[in-house]
């Protein structure tokens, strides 16, 4: 009677211990997942704010800009790429491309001097390079939390948690080696 | 074996000092909190001004605009640094982000304005660099720095308070009139004050002697001094009431004794922590001096602003 009482003492003890820590890690987990999610949206949302400024940009810059086709086209080609890239790891190469092609057009704009003292294209300029940097934080940020999310759900209790209710890897936002390759291909067929 | 276990320390170790410096290459902030002059280019002048100014627009709603200049960036690019700096001082309320952080760095002539998340949509990255361009560029392309600061500081002050609609009027009459100074006092100011009153209370409660007229005196001479004070308009009056209160507390209270032993204990106080309510919502710990100068609020930054070379 006293043993029973005991080892029902011990295992009720056992399981709340156990179940505590499954819940809380559970819980930890979920919030870990939330935070990713939650920065992602700010990517998002400011990679779509670049794509906003692009169009305002062609046509400031198309006023002044005649025998510059080339250039102004690829600007807007890699928007239309960021546009269309649906998964992460496309979204952040083609947010790679449109940089890069944005930097052609910035330097050539150091030929028209007239424009480089349009108001509205400095104006712009300063709403593409704020947003720029907002991206870099955003996924500054976001590589943060992704990095304690993945060492969350690789670390030993919680890694069979994880694979119980499929917490899955998530991918860092970056280009991947291949994405800079990508304009010099674009460039070499003109 | 044992030596590449050692190597692999050796580098683990380097790597967690360059770390370290990393999260000390910023500066920190000053007492004024509002003005931090590091690369020594404000006049007095300028400073005070800036520090009023911030305190009367901290007073409408919480916003809070920060000038820091430094000799150098450390190395970071000017983008990165203002950043981390915005966010570990905290710059705005939790609750607005309403933060704007003017840096300049000297060496590297760039300055840049950040913008906390709560202020993007009146201060827009363009706005901010037409700012820096009309009001600011032209004074530091002439190395007359406190005048660019001033004018570029003013602008973006009364832009602000006008698209924000803040009616600094209102917090003058508070502010000035009766709660002028408040800042500088702190609740273990009042604390002492109760104890104060209460002491005198249990000497009065114990002693038979004064038992009888003193307290009569006590509590005439401090409605009296009470009410000239509320009748001045100085918040002073506050003391007298918490030291009736203490003296109250400590005359007729069969509880005093347990209660001033209670006051009197150190270990129920923490006095070595902030005791205001704002901290810095970094990692990093709060400021830890306990005079009441102003802090950040923990605005949150995303990276708005614009930067520019002079």
């Amino acid at each position: 009677m006293k043993k029973g009482t005991i080892i029902a003492i011990v295992v009720v003890a056992v399981v709340l211990i156990l179940g505590g820590t499954l819940i809380s890690g559970y819980n930890d987990l979920v919030e870990k997942n939330e935070n990713v999610e939650s920065k992602y949206s700010d990517i998002s949302v400011q990679l779509e704010r670049r794509t906003d400024l692009i169009p305002n940009l062609v046509s400031t810059v198309k006023g002044y800009m005649k025998h510059e086709e080339k250039v102004i086209e690829s600007v807007t080609t890699a928007r239309e790429n960021l546009v269309n890239a649906k998964s992460l790891t496309d979204k952040a190469k083609a947010n790679e491309e449109l940089t890069v092609s944005l930097n052609n057009l910035i330097a050539v704009v150091e030929n028209y001097p007239d424009l480089k003292a349009n108001t509205n294209f400095i104006n712009l300029q300063d709403e593409l390079a704020g947003t720029e940097n907002r991206i870099a934080v955003a996924r500054k940020d976001y590589n943060d939390t992704v990095s304690t999310y993945n060492k969350a759900i690789k670390s030993f209790p919680k890694n069979i948690l994880a694979s119980m209710f499929n917490f899955e890897e998530k991918d860092y936002f970056e280009a991947k080696e291949s994405a800079n390759e990508v304009p010099n291909v674009s460039f070499n067929e003109d | 074996m044992y030596r590449s276990t050692r190597i692999n320390l050796l580098i683990l170790l380097l790597f967690s000092c360059i770390f370290i410096t990393n999260a000390n290459a910023l500066v920190e902030p000053t007492p004024e909190f509002y003005v931090n002059d590091y690369a020594n280019i404000l006049s007095p002048e300028t400073e005070k001004y800036i520090v009023e100014k911030s305190k009367e627009l901290y007073r409408t709603d919480g916003t809070q605009i920060v000038v820091v200049t430094v000799p150098n960036l450390e190395g970071q690019s000017i983008e990165e640094y203002s950043l981390n700096l915005a966010r570990y001082f905290g710059i705005g309320s939790k609750e607005k982000n309403n933060g704007l952080l003017l840096l300049l760095a000297l060496e590297e002539r760039e300055s840049r304005v950040e913008v906390g998340t709560g202020l993007e949509g009146i201060l827009p990255d363009g706005k901010t660099g037409r700012f820096q361009d009309q009001y600011m560029i032209p004074y530091f392309k002439d190395n007359d720095f406190d005048m660019g600061i001033r004018n570029g500081y003013n602008a973006f002050f009364n832009e602000i308070v006008k698209l924000n609609n803040l009616d600094l009027e209102l917090t003058k009459l508070k502010g000035d009139e009766f709660f002028s100074g408040v800042e500088s006092i702190n609740i273990e100011h009042f604390l002492i004050d109760l104890l104060i009153g209460c002491t005198f209370g249990l000497v009065a409660r114990f002693s038979d002697f004064f038992r009888k007229k003193i307290s009569k005196i006590y509590i005439i001479c401090g409605l009296i001094l009470g009410l000239v004070l509320f009748y001045l308009k100085s918040f002073y009056f506050l003391f007298v009431i918490f030291n009736m209160v203490g003296f109250a507390i400590g005359r007729f209270s069969y509880f005093a004794p347990n209660i001033v032993f209670q006051l009197l204990n150190p270990n129920t106080y923490d006095f070595s922590g902030s005791s205001s309510s704002h901290s810095s919502s970094s990692s990093h710990s709060s400021h830890s001096s306990s005079s009441s100068h102003s802090s950040g609020g923990g605005g949150r930054f995303s990276g708005g602003g614009s930067s520019r070379k002079f």
